[in-house]
């Protein structure tokens, strides 16, 4: 069955190079520039799996996470954090927050598509 | 007895004057009316008054009567006003209490603060300002609160000094601690008997006890209150509104009971003795009958004059601790901006220069899989070096990051415990692709080596691949050798090559930052110059170090000897922003 992944990240050129990679593997993609955005299309069309930038206007993503994990249909969604902070301990703080699991920028276009799938299968 | 109050009323009759002169005729017909009207009221009324032993301000002298500054004052007023007053001997917290419910009707020296406006009627005018003032051990050189760092600081268990010094502590991110004691006697006696080095109590009681201790005050003062009677809100209007008009009079002249109190209480040990011995004269002279009027007007002149040194020096010191508090508050905010900007700037750069990098990087990476279609083999080389100088910017970029991290201490180790086997595979066989590219051999040898070690993985990976990576850089036929082995409950772990060296002059300049050893006139390897100085900090801070030796032409061997198990030094939080 077709794979639905919930992108949310501000930057169009991250995003278009993310859906390239996914789609590639028959992932179907959603986008959202916005935590808030983000937050409505998740509770819309339930995803399989989101991938969440950490820097985005207004609300963070450390923020966008604690409201996807306080929310009873989004609680389950494994959340990966995808994320250019090169400070030591965001990691860490994604993690606390409920991610799933964390991919640090620049991804790398062979492994991408993979790991996601890898996420995938240890939600099961 | 009787003489002082007669002076008393003299004062206060003198000072009504004073009143009428300065804010008009009807301000004070209405204060007088007022005055007399409550006064009458009031008259021959016994008040509960809450005592707690706090002296020189509150406490039980040793034929067990209520003493200091505030029953002192509050005893004259009483006297004037014609009330009973009846002690009540309690501690602080009972007595708040009590006054809350009424069972108390006054309770001396409480400071104002919103939170107690609530529940506690004050007031206008101030019985005393006080202020938390630290003492240390004779010829210290404390003169500001940079001097604390590093200090023990002695301060009361629970008190609001001990609160301000930790918060004040943390703020500017000083290297001291805290020392407590239950009472301010056992505050002073910790830096006497050097078990601390700062003192913190308020100045009154500093002021009366230090000299003991062998301590003297240092230029450091803080937290300024003023200190009132309170009364059970909506309770004992009338009562805080007599006091108030006394308080005010009584401030008003420099020659009134309360400077006399305030001088009885707040003298330090030794100026004890010049009343003593002017007494003692005055009484021989008032046996030889000599000059007994030039004795009363020397007596009354030298009252006169020290009162007014003490007013002089009581409006200093309010100016003082203003000014102080203020440079304190200043700096305190200018620290506060500094850090956040600093803060700012790191995660602003962090994500903003790297952002258009990861498509930049992405992307190549997608047309060098040959991911939308098949590329010739000029498009195929032209890509492959926006690849790598888009790579380099960006190991440039982390450096600079990595350098400012440093440079503003908050380079931070996350420690957790790792098998190190997988770490050095990894680390060998991502360097694998580039020494086969330049037709080098990658050796791995693992000696005596633990399985495991407590490190900060990412770190030590960072510094791996920064020597391997040079070791590769600089090799260009022969080996590069990663081996690693216990020794002495030290993980060793060698880079050794046979690459082109380094000149014996050049070595210990190798870990300063932008340094690289160049090569005739063209700079021909690339790299920020950054990675062994930033490798050398990290290994630093995980308690190790780097070493290095080398002969030009034949190779080099840099070691890391690091311990297996790190010990986190730096706990703060990763911030957020």
């Amino acid at each position: 069955m077709q794979k639905t992944v919930l992108i949310i990240e501000d930057n169009r050129d991250n995003y278009f190079l993310m859906q390239y990679l996914l789609e590639r593997e028959d992932f179907r993609v959603m986008g959202a520039d916005s935590g808030w955005l983000g937050i409505e299309m998740a509770l819309y069309n339930i995803p399989d799996i989101i991938l969440l930038d950490i820097q985005l206007p207004g609300m963070d993503g450390y923020t966008v996470m604690r409201r996807l994990r306080a929310t009873p249909e989004l609680a389950e969604i494994p959340i990966v954090a995808v994320s250019s902070y090169a400070m030591v301990g965001h990691r860490e703080l994604a993690m606390a927050c409920g991610a799933s699991g964390y991919i640090e920028k620049p991804i790398d276009p062979d492994k991408f598509s993979e790991e996601i799938q890898a996420f995938l299968r240890s939600q099961k | 007895m009787r003489d002082l109050i007669a002076n008393d009323s003299r004062s206060i009759m003198s000072a009504g004057d004073g009143v009428k002169t300065t804010q008009g005729a009807f301000c004070a017909l209405f204060a007088l009316l007022i005055f007399l009207t409550f006064g009458s009221q009031l008259h021959g009324r016994t008040l509960r008054v809450g005592l707690t032993q706090n002296p020189p301000k509150t406490y039980w002298d040793e034929h067990g009567e209520a003493a200091g500054i505030f029953v002192d004052i509050l005893n004259h007023i009483a006297t004037a006003e014609g009330w009973e007053i009846e002690y009540h001997k309690d501690n602080w917290d009972n007595n708040l209490r009590l006054l809350q419910i009424g069972e108390l009707d006054l309770v001396p020296d409480v400071a104002y603060s919103s939170e107690r406006a609530k529940l506690l009627d004050f007031h206008q005018s101030p019985v005393l300002f006080s202020w938390t003032q630290l003492y240390a051990r004779k010829g210290n050189a404390i003169k500001s609160f940079e001097d604390l760092d590093g200090l023990r600081l002695a301060v009361l268990h629970n008190s609001i000094q001990a609160n301000v010094l930790s918060d004040m502590i943390t703020g500017f991110g000083m290297n001291s601690s805290l020392v407590t004691a239950d009472t301010f006697e056992d505050v002073l006696a910790l830096v006497q008997d050097h078990k601390a080095d700062v003192a913190a109590t308020n100045n009154y009681f500093g002021r009366m006890n230090a000299l003991r201790y062998n301590l003297e005050e240092t230029g450091i003062l803080f937290e300024p209150a003023s200190l009132f009677f309170a009364a059970p809100k909506g309770r004992n209007a009338e009562i805080l509104d007599t006091i108030d008009q006394h308080i005010i009079q009584l401030k008003r002249r420099p020659d009134t009971v309360y400077y006399k109190i305030l001088r009885k209480h707040s003298s330090e040990a030794q100026e004890y003795r010049i009343p003593l011995w002017i007494i003692w004269g005055g009484s021989i002279l008032l046996v030889t009958l000599v000059l007994s009027m030039v004795g009363a007007v020397l007596f009354k002149h030298q009252v006169r004059k020290r009162t007014a040194e003490l007013m002089q020096a009581n409006l200093e010191m309010e100016q003082r601790i203003e000014e102080r508090t203020e440079e304190l508050a200043l700096a305190m905010h200018k620290a506060q901006v500094a850090d956040m900007l600093k803060s700012a700037f790191l995660a602003t750069m962090s994500h903003e220069l790297r952002t258009p990098l990861n498509s930049v990087i992405g992307f190549t990476g997608i047309l060098l899989k040959e991911m939308p279609g098949a590329l010739n083999p000029e498009q195929l080389k032209m890509l492959k070096i926006v690849q790598t100088s888009g790579r380099h910017l960006l190991s440039l970029i982390n450096d600079v990051l990595d350098i400012s991290k440093i440079e503003a201490g908050e380079l931070e180790l996350h420690y957790t415990e790792l098998e190190l086997a997988p770490l050095l595979e990894k680390v060998i066989s991502t360097m694998g692709a580039q020494a086969q590219e330049k037709g080098i051999e990658l050796i791995l040898k693992a000696g005596e080596s633990p399985r495991t070690i407590h490190t900060d993985g990412r770190r030590l990976d960072q510094v791996l691949f920064n020597l391997l990576g040079n070791a590769v850089k600089f090799t260009l036929t022969g080996h590069v050798c990663l081996s690693s082995f216990e020794h002495e409950g030290l993980l060793h772990l060698s880079i050794e090559d046979t690459g082109i060296g380094i000149p014996a002059d050049m070595l210990d300049k190798l870990f300063q930052p932008f340094m690289q050893v160049e090569m005739g006139m063209d700079r021909k390897y690339e790299g920020s110059g950054l990675g062994l100085f930033i490798s050398q900090k990290i290994i630093g801070k995980m308690g190790g170090e780097i070493s290095v030796t080398s002969e030009v032409g034949i190779g080099s061997n840099f070691t890391i000897i690091l311990p297996l198990r790190g010990e986190e030094l730096s706990c703060k939080k990763p911030s957020s922003s």
